[in-house]
């Protein structure tokens, strides 16, 4: 309905507000009183209904607008009130200090506090606030730093200052020691003295495409794991004919829940780590951490780049479920409506690069993740089953992982286990 | 007499800079005091609505001289004496600008504007917008201000942040005599009520450069000397201090940018941002009192739209929060080129805080102390 | 542009002499409503009638602003009741180029001086610091600081004169005003520049509740006249006819370069100081009741009826006449004023900083999303 009476944001304050008849639906001209549900006297808070009144088009409940004593009535029950005129006074709260020497007084002219809806600072520089900025325990407040500028520059780093020691004044964080701390995360090498840049080079004439967004976000991301990260990658061609038979029996059986492959890739991956658990670990300075989850991410191509969703628990989901959220995870990423939080957090990543027409790829690890699983195209290619040269449809299995975390019998092993799946999708039945 | 230091950095002419013009001589040398006379002329010439008055303006020429010959040539129905009331001045400078007149008035020394207080907030202030426009009042309140002239009791004040903190009233300073040709031109010329605050000090500096209207803008802040790793932020009196010290700052190596303010209300806040952005340190100088100063609101104003550059806090080098002091101690309360450095020097370089605050919260500055 | 001699005071007037006021306030119609010719001549029959129909309306105008307030529908409403003489003679008596320098209390004044009423009713309805535009009817904006507006007259006055043209200002102050130190500058300026200016004193005997007596231990307000070289008149302020022609005569003599004249009116403010003051608190019932009795329309009303001025019939018209005018004031202050927060603004400097656009918007923005939740 909207408001026959003075709009919050005129000050008209009065000693005694009458409320008028609001226009209760559109281009409502009057109503009649069928019963008043107050009297003359009585209390009355916001919103509360003092009257019900029937128009051309319903019965309606009318709430007054503002708290006070009733002070009169202005139409008896069956009388006609056209709009805008009144309809009911009440006197002000008696906090208010009426009229003043110069003015019309405090009434009226507030309103409570949370009247207004704040915007809730969502991601809107949050990731500021908790941990990662305050000291530890026993100190109070964020930790001292030499600048707002260092303060930010390890905020971007994903830096926690908290863990690393000020050697300022007073403990105060300094910048070389925050340049320490990123560098000490890095893989360990001697320290390396930062080289002058070589003069730049005439520029090269041609079309120039400025490296920015969600594209400079996943450049540096790459950048950074391949500078960290000593990976080695393990991979192994395999006979994937009796599981594209099983996809193709599963389907048919229930088409309106389809299975894709890399669902299937994704649901071997995941048994796998139940064995190999060190592949969805990460390193957080000396430490390897080993989740009891598994947010899994998949690399999808959309428009705007390589874009990298996220399924929290995919440990928890069935095969057709995975499928589905991973159709439906491809759909909104190359609509744009992944929030941040979809695209961030996962602790390994999948891969089909088959789509691309390749067979194999030493991927890129997903930093800080320390694992991804890949395969290409399935391809009828020889291949020889029980001595004999034969059509099979074959594709290559990668696995690009960290060596910090684990050496080649564990890598080995996880990505022949998932071979093992992919030749034999009966080898998965022991796991479920 | 002071001269302002020849150098690439500042807006001046030299027959050397100009070497087409040789044939022309380079202009004379003007002191400030000079500038404004001529100023003040040249507004009584062009526009015979202009009158200017106060005590002692007319036969005397003003006890500065600022004045001086304008009664004379323009006759004291356009340059007169008032009764010693200085509400008086204002009131009635603001009747007659209601009437259609251009008041520049002169107050005889900042201190001794209190008077006329009330009239210029009450009303100089607020007369356009209580009319909603119909009443402009295009008053010009000359006032000179700040110390350094050994003056005794009550001659001294710097009252800018009274004034500023008032809505509705430009506030101008000039630094250099030049800049004050101009920015009295266009004070006289602005539909605004302006206080136009004259740094006695620089009465006598002079400048060799053309009296033009042309250049920065009523509202304009202007950078005189260019510089990439701090921003001294100065007007009035100060802009010479700060020039002084960004020469003997460049012997330790930091490339000071000096920012003249010239217009302290409404305040040029595109030239300050850019210039802190760009430099990632800043200082601003004056003489008024530090606490609730003009310092105060442009630390405030940057820190928020320069907080994600700043290398080091905002500093300011002001006089103490006392009342004006005597002749005779005045040279420890004024700021200096060397107490400037000493706040340069605190701007966390090489990675270093300053250290001024690290005491605990019952005594910030106790860590520094023995 | 005229000669104006900013030098000692002309020898025609022998200092201190005839600047003096008289022993007894002037008068031309004594409160039982007879002609006191000792007076001096009365004005013409028609303005004597105009006066009368002028405060007829202004004290109805007066009540029905008084009740505004009651309503909730002005903030605050300083009444001139009983001051109606001063109101509308010292108003009758400026010419069309002449300007009014009024106070707080002086709006039936500015409404007789055709200022719109609702307009001049802005201020205290709190819906803008001034309504109406000065130039208009030549009305300076009423506010709330005492005397400092003389200032502002005394100089509007001497501009005028400086570029020859005939205007005079009159200032209305009080007797409290009369203490402020910008009354005394202004009286100063005004006798050494020989300014064009007419001080009307309305010495009402009280500044809110404190007395005349605490106020000055001058024997009259116009007595102070004589220290700064001006004529002091002392009149009976609640006689319309000696507002009118001593007010008159004060603007013909400013209007011929003769200079200002300090005049006191002796009348009294009935109300309280405003509604919401307790007189009773520091006044009398006796002494109002006595003043009552000096009421200034019903002196006028009965020497006119008197000289066959007025009949039954030309006072009911006139009384349908002031009550049509209150009833159009009532009507249209009962419509909501329409304030638009970004007027806040736009008046601030000839054109608005970078600094209040921004702040501007973000209010505005502010109150667009406070207006999307009202909405939902």
């Amino acid at each position: 309905m909207s408001a026959g009476w003075a709009r919050p944001r005129t000050l008209r304050a009065r000693i005694v507000p009458d409320f008028l008849l609001p226009d209760l639906g559109e281009g409502l001209e009057e109503a009649e009183v069928i019963a008043w549900r107050v009297q003359v006297g009585d209390q009355v808070a916001v919103d509360q209904i003092v009257v019900e009144v029937e128009t051309a088009k319903a019965a309606v409940e009318v709430p007054v607008p503002f708290a006070g004593t009733v002070s009169a009535l202005h139409a008896a029950p069956g009388a006609t009130v056209a709009v805008g005129q009144p309809l009911i006074s009440v006197d002000r709260p008696d906090e208010a200090s009426g009229n003043v020497l110069v003015g019309y007084g405090t009434a009226g002219l507030s309103s409570p506090a949370g009247s207004r809806r704040r915007q809730a600072a969502r991601g809107r520089g949050g990731s500021g606030r908790g941990g990662s900025d305050r000291g530890g325990p026993g100190r109070v407040g964020p930790v001292p730093v030499v600048s707002p500028l260092v303060r930010k520059m390890a905020r971007e780093a994903g830096l926690d200052l908290s863990t690393v020691p000020g050697t300022g004044p007073a403990g105060i964080v300094l910048r070389g020691d925050v340049d320490r701390a990123l560098r000490a995360r890095r893989a360990p090498q001697p320290d390396i003295p930062e080289d002058r840049p070589p003069a730049p080079a005439a520029p090269v004439t041609g079309t120039r495409i400025p490296l920015r967004g969600a594209r400079k976000t996943m450049a540096d991301k790459l950048t950074r794991s391949r500078r960290e990260i000593p990976e080695a990658t393990v991979w192994v061609d395999v006979d994937a004919t009796d599981l594209v038979a099983a996809r193709a029996a599963l389907n048919a059986r229930t088409p309106e829940r389809p299975v894709g492959l890399l669902a299937l890739l994704a649901r071997f991956t995941l048994l796998a780590l139940r064995r190999y658990p060190e592949l969805n670990a990460r390193l957080e300075g000396d430490e390897i951490v080993i989740p009891d989850h598994v947010h899994l991410g998949f690399a999808a191509q959309t428009e705007r780049g390589l874009v990298v969703p996220v399924i929290r628990d995919a440990h928890l989901l069935s095969t057709r479920e995975l499928s589905a959220v991973l159709a439906e995870r491809t759909a909104a990423a190359r609509a744009g409506r992944l929030t941040p939080a979809e695209l961030t957090g996962g602790t390994v990543t999948v891969n089909n690069y088959g789509v691309f027409g390749v067979d194999g790829s030493a991927a890129i690890i997903n930093h800080p993740e320390v694992a991804i699983v890949g395969f290409g195209r399935i391809i009828d290619r020889p291949w020889v089953v029980d001595g004999q040269m034969t059509a099979r449809k074959v594709t290559e299995l990668t696995l690009s992982f960290d060596h910090r975390v684990c050496d080649g019998g564990t890598a080995g092993g996880f990505l022949r286990y998932v071979a093992d799946c992919v030749e034999q999708p009966v080898t998965a039945l022991g796991d479920l | 007499m002071t001269c302002w230091p020849i150098s690439g950095g500042l807006a001046m002419t030299t027959t050397l800079d100009h070497p087409a013009t040789a044939a022309r001589s380079a202009p004379a040398p003007v002191t400030m005091a000079a500038a404004l006379n001529a100023a003040l002329a040249d507004a009584l010439a062009e526009d015979e609505r202009v009158l200017v008055f106060g005590e002692d303006v007319g036969a005397l020429g003003g006890v500065f001289r600022i004045t001086d010959g304008l009664a004379a040539r323009f006759g004291d129905q356009r340059v007169f004496d008032t009764p010693l009331a200085e509400a008086g001045i204002v009131g009635t400078a603001i009747g007659m600008a209601m009437n259609g007149m251009r008041p520049v008035v002169e107050m005889q020394f900042d201190a001794f504007a209190y008077p006329a207080f009330e009239q210029i907030t009450s009303h100089l202030a607020k007369l356009r917008n209580r009319t909603r426009g119909r009443v402009e009042l295009p008053i010009v309140v000359r006032i000179p201000y700040g110390g350094g002239i050994g003056g005794v009791e009550h001659h001294c004040d710097s009252s800018e942040v009274y004034y500023t903190h008032t809505a509705g009233l430009r506030v101008l300073t000039p630094a250099r005599p030049a800049d004050a040709y101009r920015l009295l031109r266009q004070a006289i010329a602005s539909p605004d009520p302006v206080i136009f605050l004259e740094p006695k000090r620089r009465y006598w500096s002079k400048d060799r450069a053309e009296l033009t209207t042309s250049g920065p803008g009523i509202d304009q802040a202007e950078i005189i000397k260019p510089g990439r790793d701090v921003t001294i932020i100065a007007y009035g009196g100060t802009v010479q201090t700060a020039m002084e010290a960004a020469q003997a700052a460049a012997e330790t190596g930091w490339d000071a940018e000096v920012i003249d303010l010239r217009s302290l209300s409404p305040v040029d806040d595109a030239t300050l941002v850019r210039s802190v952005r760009r430099t990632g340190r800043a200082v601003v100088v004056h003489e008024a009192a530090g606490f609730c100063g003009y310092g105060a609101e442009i630390a405030a104003r940057l820190t928020e739209r320069c907080f994600h550059h700043l290398q080091a806090p905002i500093l300011r080098i002001t006089g103490f929060d006392i009342p004006y002091p005597p002749p005779m101690v005045e040279r420890h309360h004024l700021p200096t080129a060397d107490r400037v450095l000493d706040a340069l020097a605190r701007l966390q370089w090489e990675d270093q805080p300053d250290e001024r605050w690290l005491g605990a919260a019952e005594d910030p500055a106790g860590a520094d102390r023995a | 542009m005229t000669a104006v001699d900013h030098g000692p005071t002309p020898a025609s007037q022998p200092a201190g002499t005839s600047l003096l006021p008289a022993p007894t306030a002037r008068q031309l119609i004594d409160p039982a409503g007879r002609l006191v010719p000792a007076g001096g001549p009365l004005p013409e029959a028609d303005v004597l009638r105009e006066l009368y129909r002028r405060m007829v309306i202004g004290r109805r105008f007066d009540a029905q602003a008084t009740a505004l307030t009651k309503q909730g529908r002005l903030a605050v409403y300083p009444s001139s009741h009983g001051q109606d003489a001063c109101q509308v003679g010292a108003v009758l008596a400026l010419r069309e180029q002449d300007w009014l320098f009024p106070t707080y209390r002086d709006t039936v004044a500015v409404v007789t001086r055709a200022v719109d009423p609702v307009e001049t009713l802005s201020l205290l309805r709190g819906e803008w610091h001034c309504g109406y535009d000065p130039y208009q009817h030549r009305v300076a904006p009423q506010c709330t600081p005492l005397a400092t507006h003389a200032l502002h007259a005394v100089g509007l006055a001497h501009a005028a004169r400086l570029r020859g043209e005939d205007t005079v200002a009159l200032v209305l102050v009080g007797d409290g005003g009369t203490s402020e130190g910008d009354t005394h500058e202004a009286l100063n300026f005004a006798a050494v520049w020989q300014a064009p200016v007419v001080f009307l004193v309305q010495n009402n005997g009280y500044a809110i509740s404190v007395p005349l007596a605490k106020q000055t231990a001058a024997p009259t307000l116009a007595h102070k006249g004589v220290g700064y070289g001006m004529p002091g008149v002392l009149i009976d302020g609640n006689d319309a006819a000696a507002v009118y022609a001593s007010v008159g005569e004060a603007v013909a003599r400013a209007g011929r370069g003769g200079g200002p004249t300090l005049i006191e009116a002796l009348t009294y403010r009935i109300e309280a100081h405003t509604n919401a003051d307790d007189a009773t608190r520091y006044r009398a019932a006796d002494e109002v009741a006595a003043w009552q009795a000096r009421d200034p329309l019903t002196r006028l009303e009965t020497y006119l009826r008197g000289a066959g001025l007025l009949d039954d019939a030309a006072a009911a018209d006139l009384q349908q006449e002031a009550e049509r005018f209150a009833a159009s004031v009532r009507e249209r202050m009962n419509a909501d004023a329409a304030s638009d927060p970004a007027e806040m603004f736009a008046h601030v400097y000839a054109a608005p900083t970078a600094q209040l656009i921004e702040q501007r918007d973000d209010l505005l923005a502010d109150l667009r999303g406070l207006g999307d939740d009202d909405d939902a």
